[in-house]
Protein backbone atom coordinates (compact mmCIF):
# COMPACT_ATOMS: atom_id res chain seq x y z
CA UNK A 1 0.00 0.00 0.00
CA UNK A 2 0.98 3.42 -0.58
CA UNK A 3 3.03 3.10 -3.66
CA UNK A 4 5.10 6.02 -4.78
CA UNK A 5 3.86 5.96 -7.98
CA UNK A 6 1.00 8.19 -9.73
CA UNK A 7 0.16 7.39 -12.70
CA UNK A 8 -2.70 9.94 -14.00
CA UNK A 9 -2.41 9.74 -17.31
CA UNK A 10 -4.75 12.60 -19.61
CA UNK A 11 -5.08 10.67 -22.18
CA UNK A 12 -7.29 7.83 -23.31
CA UNK A 13 -5.78 4.15 -23.49
CA UNK A 14 -6.55 1.86 -26.42
CA UNK A 15 -6.71 -1.95 -25.84
CA UNK A 16 -4.24 -2.28 -24.28
CA UNK A 17 -3.63 -5.31 -22.05
CA UNK A 18 -0.49 -4.02 -20.19
CA UNK A 19 -0.79 -0.94 -18.25
CA UNK A 20 0.21 -0.25 -14.95
CA UNK A 21 -1.81 2.85 -13.11
CA UNK A 22 -5.00 4.50 -13.01
CA UNK A 23 -5.53 6.30 -16.24
CA UNK A 24 -7.79 10.07 -15.49
CA UNK A 25 -10.47 10.52 -18.42
CA UNK A 26 -11.60 14.07 -17.97
CA UNK A 27 -13.29 14.42 -21.52
CA UNK A 28 -16.51 13.30 -23.09
CA UNK A 29 -14.03 12.32 -25.84
CA UNK A 30 -11.77 10.45 -23.86
CA UNK A 31 -14.52 8.58 -22.21
CA UNK A 32 -16.03 7.24 -25.51
CA UNK A 33 -12.64 6.42 -27.12
CA UNK A 34 -11.67 3.84 -24.05
CA UNK A 35 -15.12 2.92 -23.61
CA UNK A 36 -15.69 1.80 -26.60
CA UNK A 37 -12.49 0.57 -27.58
CA UNK A 38 -13.32 -2.02 -24.18
CA UNK A 39 -16.57 -3.35 -25.49
CA UNK A 40 -15.56 -6.24 -27.27
CA UNK A 41 -12.51 -7.42 -24.85
CA UNK A 42 -12.69 -9.83 -22.05
CA UNK A 43 -10.23 -7.49 -20.31
CA UNK A 44 -11.92 -6.24 -16.97
CA UNK A 45 -12.41 -2.48 -16.72
CA UNK A 46 -12.93 -0.70 -13.22
CA UNK A 47 -14.36 2.52 -13.28
CA UNK A 48 -13.35 4.46 -10.42
CA UNK A 49 -15.98 7.57 -9.73
CA UNK A 50 -15.05 10.64 -7.35
CA UNK A 51 -14.57 13.89 -7.19
CA UNK A 52 -12.14 16.69 -6.63
CA UNK A 53 -13.31 17.60 -3.51
CA UNK A 54 -14.41 13.92 -2.40
CA UNK A 55 -12.05 13.39 0.92
CA UNK A 56 -12.96 9.83 1.66
CA UNK A 57 -11.82 8.69 -2.54
CA UNK A 58 -8.77 11.14 -1.73
CA UNK A 59 -8.04 8.41 1.33
CA UNK A 60 -8.36 5.45 -0.69
CA UNK A 61 -5.73 7.02 -3.90
CA UNK A 62 -3.29 5.11 -2.58
CA UNK A 63 -4.99 1.76 -2.45
CA UNK A 64 -6.44 1.53 -5.94
CA UNK A 65 -3.03 2.87 -7.35
CA UNK A 66 -1.58 -0.25 -5.47
CA UNK A 67 -3.86 -2.39 -6.90
CA UNK A 68 -3.65 -0.84 -10.64
CA UNK A 69 -0.04 -1.85 -10.61
CA UNK A 70 -0.09 -4.72 -9.27
CA UNK A 71 -3.41 -6.11 -11.42
CA UNK A 72 -1.51 -5.44 -14.56
CA UNK A 73 -4.60 -7.01 -16.76
CA UNK A 74 -6.84 -4.86 -15.73
CA UNK A 75 -7.93 -1.77 -16.91
CA UNK A 76 -8.19 1.24 -14.12
CA UNK A 77 -10.05 4.40 -15.33
CA UNK A 78 -10.98 7.24 -13.20
CA UNK A 79 -13.94 9.32 -14.09
CA UNK A 80 -14.50 13.10 -12.02
CA UNK A 81 -18.33 13.16 -11.48
CA UNK A 82 -18.18 16.87 -12.07
CA UNK A 83 -15.99 16.52 -15.21
CA UNK A 84 -18.60 13.68 -16.81
CA UNK A 85 -21.79 14.40 -14.85
CA UNK A 86 -23.44 12.34 -17.72
CA UNK A 87 -21.61 9.53 -17.75
CA UNK A 88 -21.67 8.95 -13.70
CA UNK A 89 -26.20 9.34 -14.14
CA UNK A 90 -25.57 6.45 -16.68
CA UNK A 91 -24.37 5.02 -14.18
CA UNK A 92 -26.57 6.05 -11.07
CA UNK A 93 -23.49 7.06 -9.16
CA UNK A 94 -24.67 8.31 -6.11
CA UNK A 95 -21.77 8.10 -3.37
CA UNK A 96 -18.39 8.22 -3.76
CA UNK A 97 -16.02 6.37 -4.52
CA UNK A 98 -18.04 4.28 -6.66
CA UNK A 99 -16.36 1.55 -8.35
CA UNK A 100 -17.99 -0.56 -11.23
CA UNK A 101 -16.42 -3.02 -12.79
CA UNK A 102 -17.13 -4.01 -16.41
CA UNK A 103 -16.58 -7.07 -19.20
CA UNK A 104 -17.05 -6.95 -22.39
CA UNK A 105 -19.22 -4.08 -21.82
CA UNK A 106 -21.49 -5.23 -19.09
CA UNK A 107 -21.58 -4.30 -15.44
CA UNK A 108 -20.61 -7.38 -13.86
CA UNK A 109 -20.02 -5.97 -9.99
CA UNK A 110 -19.96 -2.89 -8.34
CA UNK A 111 -18.77 -1.57 -4.83
CA UNK A 112 -19.58 1.62 -2.88
CA UNK A 113 -17.30 3.47 -0.77
CA UNK A 114 -13.32 3.02 0.39
CA UNK A 115 -13.97 -0.69 0.76
CA UNK A 116 -10.26 -1.93 0.23
CA UNK A 117 -10.36 -5.84 0.92
CA UNK A 118 -13.85 -5.72 -1.28
CA UNK A 119 -12.87 -4.03 -4.41
CA UNK A 120 -9.46 -6.24 -4.39
CA UNK A 121 -11.40 -9.49 -4.39
CA UNK A 122 -13.88 -8.46 -6.68
CA UNK A 123 -11.49 -7.69 -8.83
CA UNK A 124 -9.17 -10.71 -8.06
CA UNK A 125 -12.80 -12.73 -9.06
CA UNK A 126 -13.60 -10.90 -12.19
CA UNK A 127 -10.21 -10.45 -13.88
CA UNK A 128 -9.78 -13.65 -15.38
CA UNK A 129 -10.70 -13.78 -18.53
CA UNK A 130 -12.59 -17.16 -18.80
CA UNK A 131 -15.83 -17.50 -19.99
CA UNK A 132 -17.21 -19.09 -16.46
CA UNK A 133 -17.01 -14.83 -15.17
CA UNK A 134 -19.23 -13.92 -18.38
CA UNK A 135 -22.50 -14.52 -16.28
CA UNK A 136 -21.96 -13.87 -12.88
CA UNK A 137 -25.08 -12.02 -11.14
CA UNK A 138 -24.60 -8.00 -10.82
CA UNK A 139 -23.83 -7.44 -7.60
CA UNK A 140 -24.96 -4.11 -6.20
CA UNK B 1 -2.07 1.11 50.52
CA UNK B 2 -5.52 1.80 49.21
CA UNK B 3 -7.62 4.63 50.48
CA UNK B 4 -11.08 3.40 50.11
CA UNK B 5 -14.04 5.98 49.60
CA UNK B 6 -17.40 5.04 49.17
CA UNK B 7 -19.69 7.46 49.67
CA UNK B 8 -22.83 5.63 48.68
CA UNK B 9 -25.58 8.45 49.19
CA UNK B 10 -24.01 11.33 48.33
CA UNK B 11 -23.85 12.29 44.97
CA UNK B 12 -22.28 16.06 43.84
CA UNK B 13 -22.35 17.71 40.34
CA UNK B 14 -20.77 20.70 40.14
CA UNK B 15 -20.82 23.78 37.55
CA UNK B 16 -17.56 24.63 36.33
CA UNK B 17 -17.71 28.36 36.47
CA UNK B 18 -15.10 30.96 34.33
CA UNK B 19 -15.21 34.49 34.92
CA UNK B 20 -16.37 34.34 31.10
CA UNK B 21 -19.16 32.12 31.56
CA UNK B 22 -22.28 33.82 30.98
CA UNK B 23 -24.63 32.80 33.67
CA UNK B 24 -27.89 30.80 31.85
CA UNK B 25 -31.41 30.56 33.48
CA UNK B 26 -32.94 27.14 33.84
CA UNK B 27 -36.68 26.84 33.45
CA UNK B 28 -38.06 25.24 36.10
CA UNK B 29 -37.72 21.54 35.37
CA UNK B 30 -38.44 18.43 36.63
CA UNK B 31 -37.61 17.54 40.34
CA UNK B 32 -34.88 15.12 39.07
CA UNK B 33 -32.74 18.02 38.47
CA UNK B 34 -31.84 18.47 41.86
CA UNK B 35 -30.21 15.71 42.14
CA UNK B 36 -27.85 17.04 39.57
CA UNK B 37 -26.24 19.26 42.58
CA UNK B 38 -24.90 15.83 43.87
CA UNK B 39 -21.64 14.34 42.59
CA UNK B 40 -20.39 10.54 43.57
CA UNK B 41 -17.20 10.01 43.79
CA UNK B 42 -15.42 6.51 44.45
CA UNK B 43 -12.44 4.75 43.65
CA UNK B 44 -13.43 1.13 43.80
CA UNK B 45 -11.89 -2.14 44.89
CA UNK B 46 -13.18 -5.16 43.81
CA UNK B 47 -12.99 -6.75 47.29
CA UNK B 48 -14.48 -4.18 48.93
CA UNK B 49 -17.70 -3.39 47.37
CA UNK B 50 -18.53 -6.67 47.84
CA UNK B 51 -19.35 -5.48 51.52
CA UNK B 52 -20.94 -2.36 50.36
CA UNK B 53 -22.32 -3.55 47.03
CA UNK B 54 -23.42 -7.20 47.04
CA UNK B 55 -25.24 -6.87 43.39
CA UNK B 56 -22.19 -5.06 41.93
CA UNK B 57 -19.80 -7.68 42.32
CA UNK B 58 -21.86 -9.54 39.60
CA UNK B 59 -21.43 -6.51 37.16
CA UNK B 60 -17.80 -6.48 37.76
CA UNK B 61 -15.99 -7.25 34.25
CA UNK B 62 -14.29 -10.67 34.56
CA UNK B 63 -10.90 -9.01 32.91
CA UNK B 64 -9.17 -6.29 35.12
CA UNK B 65 -9.17 -4.49 31.84
CA UNK B 66 -10.26 -4.81 28.31
CA UNK B 67 -11.50 -2.53 25.31
CA UNK B 68 -12.71 0.64 26.22
CA UNK B 69 -16.12 1.24 24.35
CA UNK B 70 -17.47 4.01 25.53
CA UNK B 71 -16.81 7.05 23.45
CA UNK B 72 -15.72 10.11 24.06
CA UNK B 73 -17.41 12.58 21.15
CA UNK B 74 -16.15 16.05 19.73
CA UNK B 75 -18.48 18.11 17.77
CA UNK B 76 -17.43 21.54 16.32
CA UNK B 77 -19.80 23.90 14.16
CA UNK B 78 -18.44 26.59 12.34
CA UNK B 79 -20.38 29.98 10.91
CA UNK B 80 -21.63 29.71 7.31
CA UNK B 81 -20.98 33.10 6.15
CA UNK B 82 -18.41 32.03 4.12
CA UNK B 83 -20.38 29.27 2.40
CA UNK B 84 -21.18 30.65 -0.92
CA UNK B 85 -21.66 29.20 -4.75
CA UNK B 86 -17.96 29.38 -4.97
CA UNK B 87 -17.25 27.45 -2.21
CA UNK B 88 -20.11 25.38 -1.18
CA UNK B 89 -18.27 22.69 0.75
CA UNK B 90 -16.22 24.56 3.35
CA UNK B 91 -14.51 22.19 5.66
CA UNK B 92 -15.12 19.14 3.22
CA UNK B 93 -12.26 21.00 1.50
CA UNK B 94 -9.77 20.45 3.53
CA UNK B 95 -7.14 17.93 1.93
CA UNK B 96 -7.61 14.82 3.50
CA UNK B 97 -3.74 14.31 4.04
CA UNK B 98 -4.24 17.02 6.68
CA UNK B 99 -7.02 15.74 8.44
CA UNK B 100 -5.07 11.92 8.31
CA UNK B 101 -2.20 13.89 10.05
CA UNK B 102 -4.90 14.95 12.67
CA UNK B 103 -6.31 11.81 12.93
CA UNK B 104 -2.69 10.06 13.46
CA UNK B 105 -2.72 13.13 16.61
CA UNK B 106 -5.55 11.49 17.86
CA UNK B 107 -4.36 7.36 17.24
CA UNK B 108 -6.72 6.63 15.23
CA UNK B 109 -6.50 5.56 11.07
CA UNK B 110 -9.31 5.28 8.55
CA UNK B 111 -10.23 1.98 7.68
CA UNK B 112 -13.40 2.43 5.61
CA UNK B 113 -15.15 5.75 3.79
CA UNK B 114 -17.46 7.14 1.93
CA UNK B 115 -18.83 10.51 0.52
CA UNK B 116 -22.49 11.94 -0.93
CA UNK B 117 -23.44 15.76 -2.48
CA UNK B 118 -23.98 16.16 1.77
CA UNK B 119 -20.92 14.94 4.09
CA UNK B 120 -18.10 12.72 4.25
CA UNK B 121 -18.10 9.20 6.55
CA UNK B 122 -15.28 7.57 7.63
CA UNK B 123 -14.90 4.57 9.76
CA UNK B 124 -11.73 4.61 11.74
CA UNK B 125 -9.87 2.19 13.38
CA UNK B 126 -11.36 3.50 16.74
CA UNK B 127 -14.64 5.20 15.68
CA UNK B 128 -16.26 8.09 13.06
CA UNK B 129 -15.40 11.09 11.34
CA UNK B 130 -18.13 12.84 9.82
CA UNK B 131 -17.36 16.03 7.35
CA UNK B 132 -19.99 18.33 6.82
CA UNK B 133 -19.53 21.98 5.03
CA UNK B 134 -19.67 23.70 8.80
CA UNK B 135 -19.46 20.63 11.15
CA UNK B 136 -17.00 18.52 11.98
CA UNK B 137 -18.22 15.29 14.51
CA UNK B 138 -15.61 12.91 15.92
CA UNK B 139 -16.36 9.91 17.78
CA UNK B 140 -13.53 8.23 19.20
CA UNK B 141 -13.11 5.01 21.88
CA UNK B 142 -10.70 2.42 23.78
CA UNK B 143 -7.60 5.23 24.79
CA UNK B 144 -7.70 7.64 21.91
CA UNK B 145 -6.50 11.20 22.35
CA UNK B 146 -9.56 13.00 21.68
CA UNK B 147 -9.22 16.49 22.51
CA UNK B 148 -5.68 16.48 20.77
CA UNK B 149 -7.43 17.37 17.44
CA UNK B 150 -8.93 20.30 18.37
CA UNK B 151 -6.48 22.74 17.79
CA UNK B 152 -4.65 21.36 14.41
CA UNK B 153 -8.73 21.36 13.25
CA UNK B 154 -9.59 25.09 14.02
CA UNK B 155 -6.55 25.72 12.59
CA UNK B 156 -7.34 23.59 8.90
CA UNK B 157 -10.85 25.34 9.15
CA UNK B 158 -9.42 28.75 9.30
CA UNK B 159 -7.38 28.05 6.14
CA UNK B 160 -10.62 27.75 4.14
CA UNK B 161 -12.08 30.79 5.77
CA UNK B 162 -14.17 28.88 8.50
CA UNK B 163 -14.66 30.28 12.15
CA UNK B 164 -15.31 28.03 15.01
CA UNK B 165 -18.87 29.11 16.28
CA UNK B 166 -19.83 26.21 18.77
CA UNK B 167 -17.73 22.88 20.11
CA UNK B 168 -19.47 20.38 22.33
CA UNK B 169 -17.51 17.45 24.05
CA UNK B 170 -19.55 14.60 25.51
CA UNK B 171 -19.02 11.45 27.24
CA UNK B 172 -20.12 8.62 29.34
CA UNK B 173 -18.64 7.15 32.13
CA UNK B 174 -15.79 4.98 30.95
CA UNK B 175 -16.08 0.90 31.87
CA UNK B 176 -11.97 1.00 32.74
CA UNK B 177 -11.61 4.85 33.81
CA UNK B 178 -8.17 3.74 35.33
CA UNK B 179 -6.91 2.75 31.74
CA UNK B 180 -7.11 6.20 30.11
CA UNK B 181 -4.25 8.36 29.77
CA UNK B 182 -3.77 12.27 30.96
CA UNK B 183 -6.66 14.20 30.57
CA UNK B 184 -9.62 11.63 30.67
CA UNK B 185 -8.80 10.50 33.59
CA UNK B 186 -10.72 13.10 35.32
CA UNK B 187 -13.72 15.20 33.40
CA UNK B 188 -12.13 18.32 35.19
CA UNK B 189 -8.70 17.85 33.30
CA UNK B 190 -10.62 17.08 30.48
CA UNK B 191 -12.65 20.64 30.46
CA UNK B 192 -9.17 22.23 31.28
CA UNK B 193 -7.74 21.26 27.74
CA UNK B 194 -10.61 21.82 25.92
CA UNK B 195 -11.22 25.45 27.06
CA UNK B 196 -7.56 26.18 26.56
CA UNK B 197 -8.24 24.73 23.24
CA UNK B 198 -10.92 26.90 22.33
CA UNK B 199 -10.84 31.06 20.75
CA UNK B 200 -12.47 33.59 23.45
CA UNK B 201 -15.16 34.01 21.39
CA UNK B 202 -17.00 31.35 22.29
CA UNK B 203 -17.67 32.95 25.13
CA UNK B 204 -20.78 31.11 26.57
CA UNK B 205 -19.57 27.94 28.31
CA UNK B 206 -20.76 25.19 30.47
CA UNK B 207 -19.62 21.92 31.78
CA UNK B 208 -21.82 19.38 33.45
CA UNK B 209 -21.79 16.19 35.06
CA UNK B 210 -25.33 14.61 34.41
CA UNK B 211 -25.47 11.22 37.27
CA UNK B 212 -28.63 9.75 37.84
CA UNK B 213 -28.84 9.02 41.65
CA UNK B 214 -29.75 4.67 41.54
CA UNK B 215 -27.43 3.27 38.65
CA UNK B 216 -25.14 0.40 39.78
CA UNK B 217 -22.61 1.30 38.52
CA UNK B 218 -22.55 5.17 38.48
CA UNK B 219 -22.94 5.67 34.65
CA UNK B 220 -22.98 9.82 34.28
CA UNK B 221 -23.21 11.55 31.11
CA UNK B 222 -20.33 14.25 30.91
CA UNK B 223 -21.21 17.53 28.73
CA UNK B 224 -18.99 20.50 27.91
CA UNK B 225 -20.50 22.88 25.52
CA UNK B 226 -18.95 26.31 24.20
CA UNK B 227 -20.77 28.66 22.46
CA UNK B 228 -20.15 32.22 20.12
CA UNK B 229 -24.38 32.73 20.63
CA UNK B 230 -26.53 30.91 23.75
CA UNK B 231 -29.25 30.50 20.82
CA UNK B 232 -28.22 26.62 18.82
CA UNK B 233 -27.38 26.86 15.49
CA UNK B 234 -27.76 23.10 14.44
CA UNK B 235 -31.51 21.62 13.73
CA UNK B 236 -31.08 18.27 13.95
CA UNK B 237 -31.71 16.52 17.60
CA UNK B 238 -28.80 14.46 18.21
CA UNK B 239 -29.53 10.78 19.72
CA UNK B 240 -26.24 8.97 21.46
CA UNK B 241 -27.34 5.95 23.19
CA UNK B 242 -24.54 3.70 24.93
CA UNK B 243 -25.72 -0.20 25.69
CA UNK B 244 -23.29 -2.68 28.09
CA UNK B 245 -23.83 -5.93 29.07
CA UNK B 246 -25.38 -6.69 25.75
CA UNK B 247 -27.23 -10.42 25.11
CA UNK B 248 -24.22 -13.15 24.55
CA UNK B 249 -26.17 -14.48 21.69
CA UNK B 250 -26.69 -11.45 19.99
CA UNK B 251 -22.62 -10.13 20.32
CA UNK B 252 -21.80 -13.36 19.37
CA UNK B 253 -22.68 -11.64 15.37
CA UNK B 254 -19.96 -9.32 15.71
CA UNK B 255 -17.23 -12.26 15.71
CA UNK B 256 -15.39 -13.21 12.69
CA UNK B 257 -15.77 -16.74 11.43
CA UNK B 258 -13.38 -19.03 10.65
CA UNK B 259 -12.96 -19.23 6.90
CA UNK B 260 -14.80 -16.22 6.28
CA UNK B 261 -11.93 -15.22 3.08
CA UNK B 262 -10.17 -12.51 5.51
CA UNK B 263 -12.29 -10.16 4.09
CA UNK B 264 -13.07 -7.17 6.60
CA UNK B 265 -15.96 -5.61 4.00
CA UNK B 266 -17.87 -8.66 3.70
CA UNK B 267 -17.67 -10.10 7.17
CA UNK B 268 -18.98 -6.44 7.80
CA UNK B 269 -21.74 -6.72 5.50
CA UNK B 270 -22.71 -9.96 6.73
CA UNK B 271 -22.71 -8.62 10.32
CA UNK B 272 -24.97 -5.59 9.22
CA UNK B 273 -27.66 -8.00 7.62
CA UNK B 274 -27.59 -10.83 10.17
CA UNK B 275 -27.88 -8.29 13.20
CA UNK B 276 -30.89 -6.38 11.90
CA UNK B 277 -28.27 -3.79 11.72
CA UNK B 278 -29.85 -2.83 7.74
CA UNK B 279 -33.52 -2.25 8.78
CA UNK B 280 -33.32 0.37 12.04
CA UNK B 281 -33.15 2.76 8.80
CA UNK B 282 -33.51 1.23 5.62
CA UNK B 283 -33.35 3.94 3.37
CA UNK B 284 -29.32 3.91 4.63
CA UNK B 285 -26.48 2.96 2.80
CA UNK B 286 -24.61 1.19 5.28
CA UNK B 287 -20.74 1.87 5.14
CA UNK B 288 -19.58 -1.08 7.46
CA UNK B 289 -16.32 -2.88 8.88
CA UNK B 290 -15.36 -5.77 10.77
CA UNK B 291 -12.36 -5.64 13.17
CA UNK B 292 -10.15 -9.19 13.64
CA UNK B 293 -10.65 -10.94 15.67
CA UNK B 294 -13.95 -9.26 16.70
CA UNK B 295 -15.89 -5.56 16.27
CA UNK B 296 -17.37 -4.52 14.27
CA UNK B 297 -18.33 -0.54 12.94
CA UNK B 298 -20.83 1.04 10.18
CA UNK B 299 -21.73 4.46 9.59
CA UNK B 300 -25.10 5.06 7.78
CA UNK B 301 -25.46 7.70 5.18
CA UNK B 302 -28.94 8.85 4.24
CA UNK B 303 -29.42 11.88 2.52
CA UNK B 304 -27.70 14.73 4.53
CA UNK B 305 -28.07 12.69 7.61
CA UNK B 306 -25.68 10.58 9.76
CA UNK B 307 -25.84 7.50 11.79
CA UNK B 308 -22.95 5.21 13.65
CA UNK B 309 -22.85 2.10 15.25
CA UNK B 310 -20.12 0.41 17.11
CA UNK B 311 -19.70 -3.15 18.76
CA UNK B 312 -17.05 -4.11 21.06
CA UNK B 313 -18.74 -7.67 21.83
CA UNK B 314 -16.38 -9.08 24.23
CA UNK B 315 -17.96 -11.03 27.28
CA UNK B 316 -17.38 -8.66 30.13
CA UNK B 317 -16.83 -5.43 28.76
CA UNK B 318 -19.28 -5.97 26.12
CA UNK B 319 -20.63 -2.40 24.51
CA UNK B 320 -22.42 -1.01 21.94
CA UNK B 321 -23.18 2.94 20.74
CA UNK B 322 -25.75 4.04 18.50
CA UNK B 323 -25.95 7.83 17.39
CA UNK B 324 -27.81 9.61 14.88
CA UNK B 325 -28.92 12.83 13.87
CA UNK B 326 -32.79 13.22 13.13
CA UNK B 327 -35.23 15.49 12.80
CA UNK B 328 -38.27 14.22 15.71
CA UNK B 329 -41.51 14.99 13.47
CA UNK B 330 -39.81 13.01 10.25
CA UNK B 331 -42.62 10.82 9.59
CA UNK B 332 -40.12 8.95 7.42
CA UNK B 333 -38.68 6.20 9.34
CA UNK B 334 -41.02 6.15 12.00
CA UNK B 335 -40.50 8.19 15.10
CA UNK B 336 -37.26 8.82 17.29
CA UNK B 337 -38.89 6.24 19.39
CA UNK B 338 -39.40 3.47 16.79
CA UNK B 339 -35.45 3.87 15.37
CA UNK B 340 -34.31 3.54 19.12
CA UNK B 341 -35.58 0.40 19.36
CA UNK B 342 -34.56 -0.67 16.06
CA UNK B 343 -31.49 0.32 17.12
CA UNK B 344 -31.53 -0.97 20.73
CA UNK B 345 -32.87 -4.53 19.82
CA UNK B 346 -30.05 -5.57 17.77
CA UNK B 347 -28.31 -5.58 21.21
CA UNK B 348 -30.41 -7.01 23.94
CA UNK B 349 -28.51 -4.88 26.49
CA UNK B 350 -28.39 -5.19 29.99
CA UNK B 351 -28.21 -1.62 30.54
CA UNK B 352 -28.97 1.27 27.94
CA UNK B 353 -28.13 4.94 28.15
CA UNK B 354 -29.67 7.44 26.15
CA UNK B 355 -28.37 11.28 25.81
CA UNK B 356 -30.48 13.31 23.91
CA UNK B 357 -29.62 16.88 22.36
CA UNK B 358 -31.96 18.93 21.02
CA UNK B 359 -30.11 21.68 19.91
CA UNK B 360 -32.33 24.46 18.01
CA UNK B 361 -35.75 22.12 18.73
CA UNK B 362 -37.84 22.85 21.36
CA UNK B 363 -37.79 20.05 24.46
CA UNK B 364 -41.03 18.42 23.38
CA UNK B 365 -41.78 16.10 27.13
CA UNK B 366 -44.16 14.08 25.13
CA UNK B 367 -40.81 12.55 22.82
CA UNK B 368 -39.04 11.99 26.04
CA UNK B 369 -42.45 9.75 27.83
CA UNK B 370 -42.96 8.16 24.26
CA UNK B 371 -39.50 6.71 24.10
CA UNK B 372 -40.14 5.60 27.59
CA UNK B 373 -43.06 3.41 26.53
CA UNK B 374 -41.98 2.01 23.63
CA UNK B 375 -38.94 0.94 24.91
CA UNK B 376 -41.20 -0.26 28.02
CA UNK B 377 -43.93 -2.01 25.80
CA UNK B 378 -41.22 -3.43 22.93
CA UNK B 379 -38.00 -4.24 24.54
CA UNK B 380 -39.21 -4.63 28.45
CA UNK B 381 -36.45 -1.70 29.76
CA UNK B 382 -38.09 0.35 32.52
CA UNK B 383 -36.44 3.98 32.72
CA UNK B 384 -34.57 4.38 35.84
CA UNK B 385 -33.56 7.72 36.11
CA UNK B 386 -34.40 10.91 33.43
CA UNK B 387 -32.20 14.15 34.06
CA UNK B 388 -32.49 17.40 31.80
CA UNK B 389 -30.09 20.27 31.60
CA UNK B 390 -29.65 23.34 29.22
CA UNK B 391 -26.45 24.08 27.68
CA UNK B 392 -25.52 26.88 25.70
CA UNK B 393 -25.34 26.19 21.70
CA UNK B 394 -27.01 23.05 22.52
CA UNK B 395 -29.92 23.36 23.97
CA UNK B 396 -31.76 20.72 26.40
CA UNK B 397 -29.94 17.73 26.79
CA UNK B 398 -31.80 14.92 28.66
CA UNK B 399 -29.86 12.24 30.18
CA UNK B 400 -32.16 8.68 30.51
CA UNK B 401 -30.90 5.31 31.58
CA UNK B 402 -33.03 2.00 31.30
CA UNK B 403 -32.41 -1.58 32.56
CA UNK B 404 -34.60 -4.55 31.92
CA UNK B 405 -37.74 -4.63 33.94
CA UNK B 406 -36.91 -7.73 36.95
CA UNK B 407 -39.31 -10.37 36.14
Amino acid sequence: MGTAISNMLGAGEGNESEHSGVTKLSSSAQWQLHFNGMKDSNQLLVIDFSASWCGPCKSFEPAVRHMAVKFTDVSFVKVDVDELPEVAKEFDVTAMPTFVLMKNGKEVDRIVGAKQDELENKVTKHRGGDSDDDHHQMVK
Amino acid sequence: MLLLYILPNLFYKYHFSSTSHQALPLPSLSPHTNTNTHFLCSVLVATSSVLFYPQFFSDLPMAVSGFEGFEKRLELRFFNDSITNTNPIGLRLIDFESLDQVLNEVQCTVVSAVANHSFDAYVLSESSLFVYPTKIIIKTCGTTQLLKSIRPLIHLARNVNLTLRACRYSRGSFIFPNSQPFPYTSFEDEVVIVEESLPKSLRYRKASVMTPSNSNPSRAWHVFTASADVEPDESLVVVEVCMTELDRVNARSFFRRKGDEGNSDSAGKEMTRLSGIDMINANAFICDFAFDPCGYSMNGVDGDRYSTIHVTPEDGFSYASFECGLSLYDGGQGDIAEVLARAIDVFRPGCVSIATTYNGEDYDHEVTKRVERVLAKKLGLKCRSRLMDEFPGSGTVVYQSFTPRRK
